[in-house]
């Protein structure tokens, strides 16, 4: 069963190309990798996904429905998270809240914070490993935490389709191993990912496919070794892959 | 009746510039709105008038101690407006609000609540052309608006200094990468919107009566006209300063005095709700 | 860590206990008053003022806590005052009825405000605030046929007396009663503001005013939540205006729509701390009697400079007011 499905998706800005005619799957269990330079598109399709820009033409379907031009409160609702590039906390909210935001309203809405909600919370910091930090406000939580409460208050609202905007741009191989750790957590919970990676650390270890764009069109789809020797790939990444081997 | 709107709007337009010039040009500078604005107008009105009424000085040598006037305060506002965090414009606002209680307080204080006027026998007098009537009034406002707009344009596009403030204006960031001193830009804005503001309060005290809570009036007028003009041309000004007078001048004719006030609200409002860049402006919201 | 942790909810709790044994005197305090001050009706009427304006501080922070900052609630008051005054002056309905009346007629304002405002933020927005009031403020300059224009109401009705069973609440007779009336009106309204900035609709405000993109990503829709706050904020607005025109008589343009009523309840809620519960209406409740005792009596022109240096202190030293450190929403 397909979870997502875009059909011919495309937005341009002032006429030009963002992205065009994305034709692209997202099957029931699986987890997929965006890849791409920078200004490919990957950020532009993820705020399409999630409502935050309306396509100027093509179709999104999420589940068989059509969700093409819903606000992102909707599409939320429907069961679509996101987190974003530079993640983006509630600052002056303790960081218990900040995910309680997501609990309550990320499917309905009920007027009172319900007991099972707060446990839910608490879970949820402790599955991103910051439950201790439950009362400290959010302003205050170093980088790497606040991007882990992202990850918390997306999961907070129940979704069937995650999609993760650079969660682990500039971690260390220790915090990418974690990373990897939660990401699977997440799967067997019956999440659906998509995992935007600029820097290719986490999704070859993790997806089971990947997407690859280039100036806004799909370069390459399939598995993860197969993609990544794709010529087309290889040469929009060319400069990357040098920079990558010598960080390594 | 209609050619006289037209030439009563065009002065009164020419005016309504050189009182907007000063809030754009610290607006545009520093990212500050000083909503004390209007009420330094009248401040720098009531200097004059009592220099003029009490001590009986010539009207003309009034200016020179208008200008000092508000040029202290300002520098004294920018200290203010320096200590400031973020978000700066909506933080300014609330400051400057605050300092325009405080100025129309100290004016009712000093002043008290009566209605002055700095009034001018020659400048009520006029030429009377074919069609319509124009008064020495209108006239100087005229002339010296547009004066000061030639100046302003010069010290703007043809000086080194101009230079540096208006790309301040264009990105604050990118001015201090070149190598300008983007704190002294804006002491700078402050000073040239103070002697601004010490011109157009006399003028203002001779075709307006003076108290202490007409400046509000003024505060609008100068917020409209910079949000119309969008952020750092001196064109846009020019016009929406003409377009708003004449549209204040028809709307008397139109709907009588009393809708006048209405005017320059509007517009504003028309503006925030469809063009909040500024009918000029370019790029995506 | 956790010696911090322990520390930090001991202190927390120490606080909290002295807040309540502070706020139970407070409480105490109002409603003795009229006993204390032996009926005197200056002081009296000071503190009725006080708690209006606590009310009208209070309605500004429905909107204030979840982002906007408005610099024309004068539109509502006014229009509040006026709706009453014209309904019960003219054609003579009981106050009783137009007073919640003249509230829906300012949350009908408050949506052509929303309309106006819907993609406005921050800064814009307070701009846009600033220039609406002349809206309704011209229109009832220049409706003389039912407004009287500039010369503004004269003699408009007080309430009408309540009768309790056998216990009748006389407003003319005394100003004891509308201190009372006044008083039980704030409590409602504190009661209102704790309950909405309590529930999950609190929770929303707060997030729309401190990250609007993330709000909506966690299925907040953040329109319609920053319009139920302007509306609600609105209404009670209006609903003190109305309670003003019943309890001063008068009422004009200049006064009602004035720059006074849209700064005042701003200051307030922004010296009392703006993303507090309480902070609005104490601040209102400590500022507005001290000026009325203290600084009127000495300078009774410009003694309002008071507001001005208290406002601009409070942004420049203390970002989150004087209750604001102390207590926060959640």
């Amino acid at each position: 069963m397909t979870v997502l499905q875009l059909q011919e998706l495309s937005k341009t800005f002032n006429g030009i190309y963002a992205l065009s005619n994305i034709n692209f799957t997202i099957n029931e269990g699986e987890i997929v990798g965006l890849v791409g330079p920078n200004g490919a598109g990957k950020t532009t399709l993820f705020n399409l996904i999630s409502g935050r820009l309306r396509p100027s033409s093509g179709k999104i379907l999420f589940q068989g429905k059509d969700i093409t031009g819903l606000k992102p409160h909707a599409v939320c609702k429907l069961g679509i998270s996101r987190t974003f590039q530079s993640s983006r906390p509630f600052p002056r909210m303790s960081t218990l809240h900040n995910v309680l935001a997501g609990q309550v309203f990320g499917k309905g809405f009920s007027l009172h914070t319900r007991p099972e909600d707060e446990q839910m919370a608490h879970e949820l910091l402790d599955v991103v490993g910051i439950a201790h930090k439950a009362e400290t406000l959010a302003a205050d939580l170093t980088l790497s935490e606040q991007r882990r409460l992202d990850l918390a208050r997306a999961l907070a609202t129940r979704p069937k389709l995650l999609l993760l905007d650079e969660v682990a741009a500039g971690f260390s191989p220790v915090l990418v191993k974690q990373a990897i750790k939660l990401i699977n957590r997440v799967r067997e919970r019956g999440v659906n990912l998509l995992i935007i990676d600029h820097f290719l650390n986490l999704s070859q270890k993790v997806a089971d496919r990947l997407l690859a764009l280039d100036h806004g069109e799909k370069i390459a789809e399939g598995p993860p070794d197969i993609v990544m020797k794709n010529r087309e790939v290889l040469r929009a990444y060319l400069g990357m892959r040098y920079q990558d081997e010598e960080d390594d | 009746m209609w050619t006289t709107a037209l030439v009563s709007g065009i002065s009164l337009g020419s005016f309504y510039i050189l009182i907007a010039l000063g809030f754009a040009l610290i607006f545009g500078v520093t990212r500050n709105f000083n909503l004390a604005h209007g009420e330094l107008v009248v401040f720098a009105g009531y200097v004059s008038y009592w220099l003029w009424k009490v001590w009986a000085w010539p009207f003309v040598l009034t200016f020179p101690v208008a200008i000092l006037a508000t040029l202290l305060i300002c520098l004294g506002l920018q200290r203010l407006f320096a200590r400031l965090c973020e978000p700066l414009e909506l933080n300014s606002i609330v400051l400057s609000f605050g300092m325009a209680i405080l100025i129309q307080n100290t004016m009712l204080f000093w002043f008290s609540g009566d209605y002055r006027l700095i009034r001018i026998p020659t400048l009520s007098q006029g030429l009377h052309l074919p069609g319509f009537y124009l008064s020495y009034g209108q006239l100087t406002l005229l002339f010296l608006s547009l004066t000061v707009i030639a100046v302003l344009y010069i010290l703007m596009y043809r000086t080194y200094l101009g230079k540096a403030l208006r790309a301040t204006i264009q990105d604050k960031g990118a001015a201090a990468q070149a190598g300008i001193n983007v704190a002294v830009m804006g002491t700078l804005a402050f000073c040239l919107g103070a002697i601004l503001i010490g011109l157009a309060g006399p003028l203002y005290g001779c075709i307006h009566y003076l108290y202490p809570s007409t400046g509000h009036e003024i505060t609008l007028l100068a917020i409209t006209i910079t949000i119309f003009a969008g952020v750092g041309r001196l064109g846009g000004i020019i016009l929406a300063g003409w377009i708003l007078g004449l549209a204040e001048s028809f709307a008397v004719i139109l709907f009588g005095t009393s809708w006048r006030e209405m005017v320059a609200a509007v517009l504003l409002l028309a503006l925030l709700a469809f063009k909040p860049r500024g009918i000029l402006g370019k790029g995506e919201q | 860590m956790s010696f911090f942790a322990s520390k930090n909810t001991k202190f927390r709790t120490q606080g909290l206990r002295f807040h309540s044994v502070g706020l139970m005197t407070g409480l105490v305090l109002l409603i003795l008053l009229p006993a204390l001050v032996q009926s005197n009706n200056y002081i009296l009427q000071v503190f009725t003022h006080a708690l209006l304006l606590a009310n009208l501080a209070l309605a500004w922070n429905i909107l204030g806590v979840s982002g906007s900052i408005s610099l024309g609630h004068a539109a509502f008051f006014g229009a509040g005052a006026y709706c009453s005054a014209v309904l019960s002056l003219e054609y003579g309905f009981s106050p009783w009825f137009t007073i919640p009346l003249a509230g829906l007629l300012a949350a009908g304002l408050g949506l052509i405000m929303d309309l106006i405002c819907l993609r406005l933020r921050g800064a814009y927005f307070a701009l846009a605030t600033l220039a609406f009031v002349e809206i309704p403020r011209v229109i009832t300059d220049n409706w003389d046929g039912l407004t009287h224009g500039s010369l503004g109401l004269v003699g408009v009705p007080g309430l009408p007396s309540l009768s309790l069973g056998t216990w009748v609440v006389d407003f003319s007779a005394s100003i004891t009663a509308s201190y009372y009336f006044v008083f039980v009106y704030s409590l409602v309204l504190l009661g209102l503001v704790r309950f909405l900035f309590s529930s999950n609709l609190g929770l929303a405000f707060q997030a729309i005013r401190e990250e609007e993109i993330a709000a909506e990503a966690v299925g907040i829709p953040a329109n319609r939540y920053r319009l139920l706050s302007l509306l609600l904020s609105a209404y009670f607005t209006g609903v003190t205006g109305a309670c003003y025109a019943h309890l001063v008589h008068y009422i004009e343009p200049g006064l009602v729509y004035g720059l006074h009523f849209s700064a005042i309840p701003m200051i307030f809620a922004i010296c009392g701390g703006r993303f507090t519960i309480l902070g609005p209406a104490m601040a209102a409740l400590v500022i507005y009697p001290l000026d009325q005792f203290v600084f009127h009596p000495l300078l009774p022109a410009g003694h309002e400079f008071l507001y001005g240096v208290v406002l601009i202190l409070t942004v420049l030293f203390l970002p989150a007011g004087f209750w604001g450190g102390l207590r926060k929403v959640s």
